[in-house]
């Protein structure tokens, strides 16, 4: 049965791989782009291994074991996955055994490009303790498996979170909290680091004590127990590794049992609304009533207020940051230009909505596309209600910065830079909706499902469009710096004017460019985004 | 140019309410529709019915303009789908099979959605919006959203989102199913209705009672290509039979053979 699953796992990529060009191109992509970066971290962690002493060299294995775990488990669901999962409930009238269907999910999940990096990691663990191989395969096998097992565990609880009465307010604190918890890690590792140097900082904050706790530490201590020539201790924490591998199977399957026996719960979703409509008040033509539509999407679907409650964190974060005086981040706290920063954070925020207005249709853009909407007014209306969420979160984040920095007085930029970035933003985003849709997984799953492939792209479309928006706003930057720096040769309101008049420009070229090409590729583009 | 047709005589005769000239639709080395003429009049009451894959849900796709024919042209009346796009859609309603409404609106934010982008007045969309909640028995589910309704009731969602504007042609993919007896009966009505103050209405469905008790004229499609059509009475009698059903079955080629599986009919165990 275990191997049905993994054949039908990679029947389905194969189909995939076959059926769509975009799979074609995305998966070799992925696989270079993933295999070089693991190349180079590990390549980064082999060089500081060889400063070390040979007792610390065997800490920082654990270390490594350990931080290797928490980024695999945590940023699936904190950036978005990799892997396009079997979903369970296609089993749910199987005749098969619950250990067995765990097990068989666990291996297919092997079969993904996202494997890419626990192999050279593990790989490499291996390579590094080649002189006692077999305990250093044992090991490895064991790591592999606490860390397939422990994603999957992760990403099925916050699945199951999600179908929870409160659920997706909860996953959002654990997102909010999983980021946080990152951001204070990083900073007290790297203080520490700082202070002590790597070598003191490992022996200084030994993972012995907690290594039973810890399920990748107790797998890497198989091999150091080897290295040291302790046998007995070995063959214990296989044991406890393996035990481990146990127990996240066994809640696995316990959550998996929970979730296809449990309907989504119902009051979050269907208290009564108000039923005015969209007739009742507020703006009534095409565009705006399309706005107003967004804008309802943006506070009901769990994704997209997940996409827009990100520059809570991102605010929190950069407020931490700046308060707490980590790093590079303390120096800007005295800066009064801070604010002018609130207009490019935000971008970030709203890249996953302003690069794929169509892809967040799913399925209904087949309801959408046989109204008689102008493609202008349909890329207007979507236009509208995300330049609302992005000035709203730009004006709090420019307050809370110049709250901050006590840059008051150039707050007065602050409207033109926004209206450049924005307009920038949506010019770049309105283009690449229309151009490559990005199909988003099926609602009612497994929420965090992606198809592998298409993710690549997805980062790849990303990263160059943030790129061109970047570039764009070069020369509107500029303008402003030139306002605040170099004796201020140019009047602030020449600035706010050009920066406006350069959002608006780019903004008006793009949209009557994107409306010519959705004009023409409307079947396409319902396609690209249609769930099957 | 337009689908207005010229007869022998040279005379203008008034444009078909729906119409495709042609039309092919190849999935790689597969054809789904082909080569398909369909001329169906003002006021008709359209039957298209055939086997699973036989093309319908493809062929009404291209006619509204969802999936881009391979080859041929489609349109509604003097206007050409993949030319005039705008034009055909503001005549046409789709109740398509698979209904992928916006699940995170209420029933009464869907169809006011729907007039707006249909460029019906304000008071207009709320008058013909409660109108028609109350007639589907959905006004007490106005409130809710979509994604928490039935499987009957979105359907009666859809179909209310699809004759708000009340188009020219309406185009409806499997209508009823899901829907209770009693809603089926008042669509019905309201259906009968709407075709006779000169509305047309497109009709797949494998419900062969249904065909017979709307539909005015009905094509049978087989493997990509309309086959054969007619009033019910003439496409019985070609084939000397009493029912649209037993004509569909003969026309597909009979049932005999099919169907043994004779260790289905063993004991279990």
């Amino acid at each position: 049965m275990v191997a049905r699953l993994a054949w039908l796992k990679l029947r389905l990529l194969w189909n995939g791989l076959r059926a769509d060009w975009q799979r074609r191109v995305g998966f070799p992509s992925l696989l270079v782009l993933l295999g070089y970066v693991s190349w180079i971290l590990v390549g980064q962690f082999r060089s500081a291994m060889v400063t070390l002493t040979a007792d610390a060299r065997l800490e920082f294995t654990l270390w490594g074991a350990l931080l290797f775990w928490l980024a695999w488990v945590a940023l699936p669901v904190v950036i978005f996955p990799l892997d396009e999962n079997l979903d369970p409930a296609q089993f749910a009238f199987a005749p098969i055994r619950p250990s067995q269907l765990v097990t068989g999910l666990a291996v297919s999940a092997l079969i993904a490009p996202g494997v890419v990096i626990p192999v050279i990691v593990v790989g490499t663990a291996v390579v590094e303790f080649a002189h006692v191989l077999p305990a250093a395969l044992l090991s490895a096998a064991l790591l592999l498996g606490v860390v397939i097992m422990s994603g999957q565990v992760f990403t099925t609880l916050i699945s199951a979170i999600f179908k929870t009465r409160h659920g997706r307010d909860v996953a959002l604190l654990i997102v909010l909290g999983i980021g946080l918890s990152g951001f204070t890690a990083q900073s007290m590792i790297r203080s520490t680091v700082e202070r002590l140097g790597l070598e003191g900082a490992l022996l200084a904050n030994r993972l012995d004590g907690v290594a039973a706790l810890l399920p990748p530490v107790a797998a890497q201590r198989v091999v150091v127990s080897a290295e040291n020539g302790d046998l007995t201790g070995l063959v214990i924490w296989a044991l406890v590794a393996a035990a481990w591998i146990a127990v996240l199977g066994w809640v696995w399957q316990r959550l998996l049992a929970w979730m296809l026996t449990t309907p989504d719960a119902g009051p979050a979703r269907s208290r009564r609304r108000s039923d005015r409509g969209l007739a009742g008040r507020g703006g009534w033509s095409a565009a705006r009533v399309i706005a107003r539509k967004e804008v309802r999407f943006y506070v009901r679907d769990p994704r997209q207020r997940l996409v827009w409650t990100g520059a809570v964190i991102f605010i929190a974060l950069a407020a931490i940051s700046v308060l707490a005086g980590t790093g590079g981040f303390g120096r800007l706290a005295s800066r009064e230009w801070l604010p002018l920063l609130a207009p490019a954070l935000v971008l970030f925020v709203g890249l996953p909505i302003a690069l794929n207005f169509f892809g967040w249709e799913r399925n209904a853009a087949s309801f959408l596309f046989v109204l008689p909407v102008r493609p202008r007014t349909l890329l207007w209306g979507k236009n509208l209600a995300a330049t609302w969420a992005l000035m709203l979160e730009t004006v709090a984040l420019a307050l809370l910065l110049a709250t901050i920095s006590g840059g008051w007085s150039n707050l007065v930029l602050v409207p033109g830079l926004m209206v450049a970035a924005i307009g920038c933003q949506l010019a770049v985003g309105n283009v690449v909706s229309v151009i490559s849709p990005l199909r988003l997984p099926r609602e009612g799953t497994d929420v965090f499902a992606q198809a592998s492939e298409q993710g690549c792209l997805a980062i790849g479309a990303q990263a160059i469009s943030f790129f061109l928006i970047g570039v764009l706003l070069v020369v509107p930057s500029a303008v402003a710096v030139l306002t605040v720096g170099f004796s201020a040769p140019i009047p602030r309101w020449f600035a706010n004017v050009f920066a406006l008049a350069w959002g608006v420009l780019f903004y008006a070229i793009s949209l009557g460019v994107s409306s010519s090409i959705l004009r023409r590729r409307m079947p396409e583009v319902v396609n690209w985004v249609q769930t099957v | 140019m337009t689908a207005t047709e010229h007869d022998e005589e040279g005379e203008t005769s008034a444009a078909p309410a729906v119409w495709a000239r042609g039309l092919v639709r190849r999935f790689g080395k597969s054809t789904a529709v082909d080569g398909l003429d369909l001329s169906i009049r003002p006021g008709e009451f359209y039957g298209l019915i055939g086997q699973n894959g036989a093309g319908k849900t493809t062929t009404i796709k291209m006619i509204v303009g969802l999936l881009r024919p391979t080859a041929g042209r489609a349109g509604i009346g003097d206007f050409d789908t993949w030319k005039q796009p705008i034009e055909v859609k503001r005549r046409i309603g789709v109740l398509p099979e698979e209904f992928n409404l916006y699940e995170r609106l209420t029933g009464a934010e869907l169809l006011d959605f729907v007039a707006a982008m249909h460029g019906l007045e304000r008071s207009q969309a709320v008058e013909r919006r409660n109108e028609l909640l109350e007639l589907l028995d959905l006004q007490d589910e106005a409130g809710k959203l979509v994604g928490d309704y039935s499987r009957g009731m979105r359907k009666k969602a859809a179909l209310a989102a699809a004759i708000i504007h009340r188009p020219d042609v309406l185009f409806l993919d499997e209508p009823f199913e899901g829907v209770d007896a009693l809603s089926a009966r008042l669509i019905q009505r309201l259906l009968i209705r709407y075709t006779e103050g000169g509305a047309t209405v497109v009709f797949s469905a494998h419900e062969m009672n249904l065909v017979e008790r709307l539909c005015s004229r009905v094509g049978i499609m087989i493997r990509g290509r309309l086959a054969m059509e007619g009033t019910q009475m003439e496409l019985c009698d070609r084939f000397g039979v009493a029912t649209i059903e037993d004509a569909f079955i003969a026309a597909v080629g009979g049932d005999e053979g099919r169907g043994a599986v004779a260790w289905l009919h063993d004991s279990p165990g």
